[in-house]
């Protein structure tokens, strides 16, 4: 069976490395270091200072991220805004949780409204004036690669141009709770937000080639499952020139743990797909990327992608 | 092209089971009253599920560990909606719930411990993420593969419905158990009284004098099967699933727009997909919450497609109270019910016509008139908007 | 009472974090919700609720009373030098 192949004509990340509007990056940045912060742009660049006022930090990120790549792909509209989050608001939702358990009178009720997940989705399109589908995926670890599944079927329905991407954010109180929940947990907790548009056809735009997406849930053999993928893919382990993974690696060849470089947030594997992308951009080598996101063990998301030739 | 729906299953304010729902529907027997299981809460009528966590969890025979309230409604409809359907390793089967705020019910109990320092409990926070509950939903019926999540404020329940029939076309599913689920919190009443839109007095959806909503709880799923799945099943067909369309309102955070464009837009494209004429709707569940912005935006978009020919509507809010994410599932199975039974609903507690648009809902159990196709209409804050057409099956 | 609406304003950038805007920036008379003055909205309409209560002790349970209330500083600080009285 011959699979449908997308385009993905623009990308936005912003993390604790310098990703933003920074084509190359994935040849300059080395691991986080201990203590990064969320790098940011000026966001009032990208952001109507009416709206930015009330904005969190992940809604913040993902307006950025979102304008930037409409910008880059040349799309004023898209067809539809697809967002995954794994966790949403948090700053949002602590806020209200805590006013709303220390206020006694009248509660405002900004933090509220910003504190559902279909946040990021719904202040792109106000800010841009966008009618279209509007969805959030939130499924832990897999959120992303819903979303991008989400968007795919839209353009097998006829879109043409997809929003997709995901956020999530780092609150202090993650720490403590992960100490707890999950003692000796390697790696830092961080932020961060990426954005595509993904086109049905290609165009001058074109950075990259997505071949395949899956999500496992309640995965039982992750090795099997791999093997699948990719032999539905007609492509094996070897083909592989890069494996982005996150979780144990026991991948053979080049394969590198990009947690390492986005820290641990529920929808790091759109870093990774980032990442990919910038790799086609800068080592022409480069052909085949396999993403695979073990991040949680009982859930397996895989995205296969390929450099556009030339 | 439709697709099938072979199981419903739910429980609310109204009712544990499809039965019990159906019965208080005929009965017009609402299902909100006085706050008796949600402690501390600080609403004088809320649409609570009648049973307690404890209960609950006997019921199921779930073991001792951290369950939301959340997962234990979405855990009963489930298991009705999926009967005894076996698992399968021919029929490829997945599960998508939709939830707005997941396991805050027992968030916001760790919350509380946490601020007073009394010996926070943080294994309460494993089921905060909303796909904990649809995982857990999963694992139990052995589905695996294919498991999301979706949550777009009260647009959720039938975002999943929407999401879950567009799989199955697109061949990437043949069975989808759909649905959504929201246990009633702290959290949210107290957000919705923050908006000044939590009504103490009974909801009064499309009536001039509505001021503000009951929030309500629940947990409804419908099962989804293509022909491949319904060969081997062999599930007796309640109704299609025929139209879907999402839009949004990209008007303001919370509001929907004076024109109703988002609505509009949500209501045609659904009739559109579903190849059905505007004449041919015979009932129109509608979002119908009490507010004064939603219900007012509402009429103007029934009155943008119907124009003066808009079909018997009813909102069944005032019933159930408003189930945030469950609502699109919970009004989905009164949507199928609707069909199977040839019943229109009352909208309860209406009396007058809202002034600038006059439209008067069905006040009374309609039982007469075939119904073949309802329109149900779920819309959400941040603009989410989504309408659904179920069909009579052929 | 020139400090009430000083007041006012500084509540008022405050609970809305209006980011850019100091109290120089805010005219006694300017119209609150229009674009020409500070373009605020509904959400701010109910943050100004909040506020009312929170520093002032007035409590307005009806949002569309606060409409006319809120319609410039000036109305503000008379709205609220009326609910004292009473």
């Amino acid at each position: 069976m011959n699979k449908p192949e997308f385009y993905i004509s623009a990308a936005s990340t912003i993390s604790h490395l310098p990703t933003f509007k920074n084509v190359g990056f994935s040849s300059v940045i080395g691991p986080l270091e201990a203590n990064s912060v969320l790098i940011t742009p000026d966001y009032k660049g990208y952001i109507e200072a009416g709206l930015l006022r009330r904005m969190s930090k992940i809604l913040r990120m993902s307006v950025a991220c979102a304008n930037d790549c409409l910008e880059q792909a040349g799309v004023e509209q898209p067809d539809a805004i697809v967002v995954g989050t794994g966790l949403g608001c948090l700053q949002d939702t602590e806020k209200f949780l805590n006013t709303s358990q220390t206020i006694e009178g009248l509660l405002p009720p900004t933090a509220f409204i910003q504190s559902t997940h279909n946040t990021m989705a719904g202040q792109v399109s106000l800010t841009i004036g966008n009618h279209g589908y509007n969805m959030t995926h939130t499924q832990n670890t897999l959120s992303f690669e819903h979303a991008m599944l989400d968007a795919m079927m839209l353009l097998q329905e006829g879109d043409s141009h997809i929003l997709v991407g995901a956020a999530d954010e780092y609150i202090e109180i993650l720490t403590e709770i992960m100490a707890q929940l999950a003692p000796g947990q390697d790696g830092p907790m961080t932020s961060g937000s990426s954005f595509f548009v993904l086109s049905k056809e290609r165009n001058e735009q074109a950075l990259a080639v997505v071949k395949d997406v899956a999500t496992i849930g309640l995965v039982e053999d992750v090795q099997q499952n791999v093997g699948d993928f990719m032999a539905d893919n007609a492509l094996t382990i070897e083909d592989l020139d890069l494996i982005l993974y996150a979780g144990k690696d026991n991948f053979p060849g080049n394969a590198v743990d990009y947690l390492a470089l986005s820290g641990i947030y529920s929808t790091a594997s759109a870093f990774a797909l980032h990442y990919a992308v910038d790799v086609f951009q800068t080592d022409k080598k480069i052909s085949n990327v396999l993403i695979c996101n073990s991040l949680r063990k009982s859930n397996l998301g895989l995205m296969l992608v390929r450099a556009v030739e030339a | 092209m439709g697709v099938r729906v072979t199981g419903i299953g739910i429980v609310s304010a109204i009712g544990l089971t499809v039965g019990e729902n159906l019965r208080a529907l005929r009965e017009g027997k609402s299902g909100i009253g006085p706050v008796r299981y949600l402690e501390g809460a600080k609403a004088s009528l809320a649409g609570e599920v009648k049973m307690s966590n404890s209960e609950l969890a006997d019921e199921l025979g779930l073991a001792a560990g951290p369950v939301s309230r959340t997962s234990l409604l979405g855990l009963k409809a489930a298991r009705e909606a999926w009967g005894d359907n076996k698992r399968s390793g021919v029929i490829r089967t997945g599960i998508i719930s939709a939830t707005s705020v997941g396991g805050m019910d027992r968030s916001e109990v760790f919350y509380q411990d946490y601020l007073n320092k009394t010996n926070p409990d943080y294994d309460l926070l494993k089921t905060h993420d909303s796909g904990s509950t649809t995982e857990r939903i999963a694992a139990e019926l052995g589905i695996s593969g294919y498991i999301n999540t979706l949550s777009t404020a009260c647009s959720s329940g039938a975002n999943a419905i929407m999401l879950g029939a567009r799989l199955i076309l697109q061949g990437k599913l043949d069975r989808v158990l759909v649905g959504g689920s929201d246990a009633l919190a702290r959290f949210t009443i107290d957000g919705f009284r923050s908006l000044m839109i939590y009504d103490d007095q009974w909801c009064r959806p499309f009536d001039e004098s509505r001021s503000g909503l009951n929030l309500g709880e629940g947990a409804a799923f419908l099962l989804l099967e293509n022909t491949k799945s319904f060969a081997l099943t062999g599930n007796r067909t309640l109704c299609e699933v025929s139209g879907w369309a999402n839009a949004a309102d990209a008007y303001h955070q919370t509001a929907s727009s004076p024109e109703g464009k988002g609505a509009t837009m949500a209501i045609e494209n659904a009739i559109e997909k579903s190849g059905l004429n505007i004449n041919d709707i015979s009932y129109v569940n509608a979002h119908g919450t009490g507010t004064k912005n939603n219900d007012l935006s509402e009429s103007v978009a029934l009155k943008n497609v119907f124009g003066n020919r808009i079909p018997p509507f009813s909102s069944t809010k005032a019933f159930t109270g408003h189930t945030l994410a469950a609502a699109g599932a919970i009004e989905a199975v009164f949507s199928v019910l609707s069909i199977q039974n040839n019943l229109i609903y009352p909208n309860l507690n209406y009396k007058t016509a809202i002034e600038e648009t006059g439209l008067v809902p069905v006040t009374r159990l309609e039982s007469g008139n075939v119904v073949n196709a309802v329109l149900s209409n779920s819309f959400g804050f941040g603009g989410n908007n989504s309408s659904l057409v179920f069909t009579r099956h052929e | 009472m020139g400090s009430l609406k000083e007041d006012l304003k500084r509540q008022i950038i405050e609970q809305l974090n209006l980011e850019e805007v100091s109290v120089e920036d805010i005219a006694d008379d300017a119209l609150l919700f229009n674009d020409e003055g500070l373009g605020l909205d509904s959400i701010d309409a109910l943050e100004l609720i909040v506020l009312l209560e929170k520093y002032h002790g007035i409590q307005l349970t009806n949002p569309e009373e606060g409409k006319e209330a809120f319609r410039s500083i000036d109305t503000m600080a008379e709205y609220i030098r009326k609910r004292k009285a009473d």
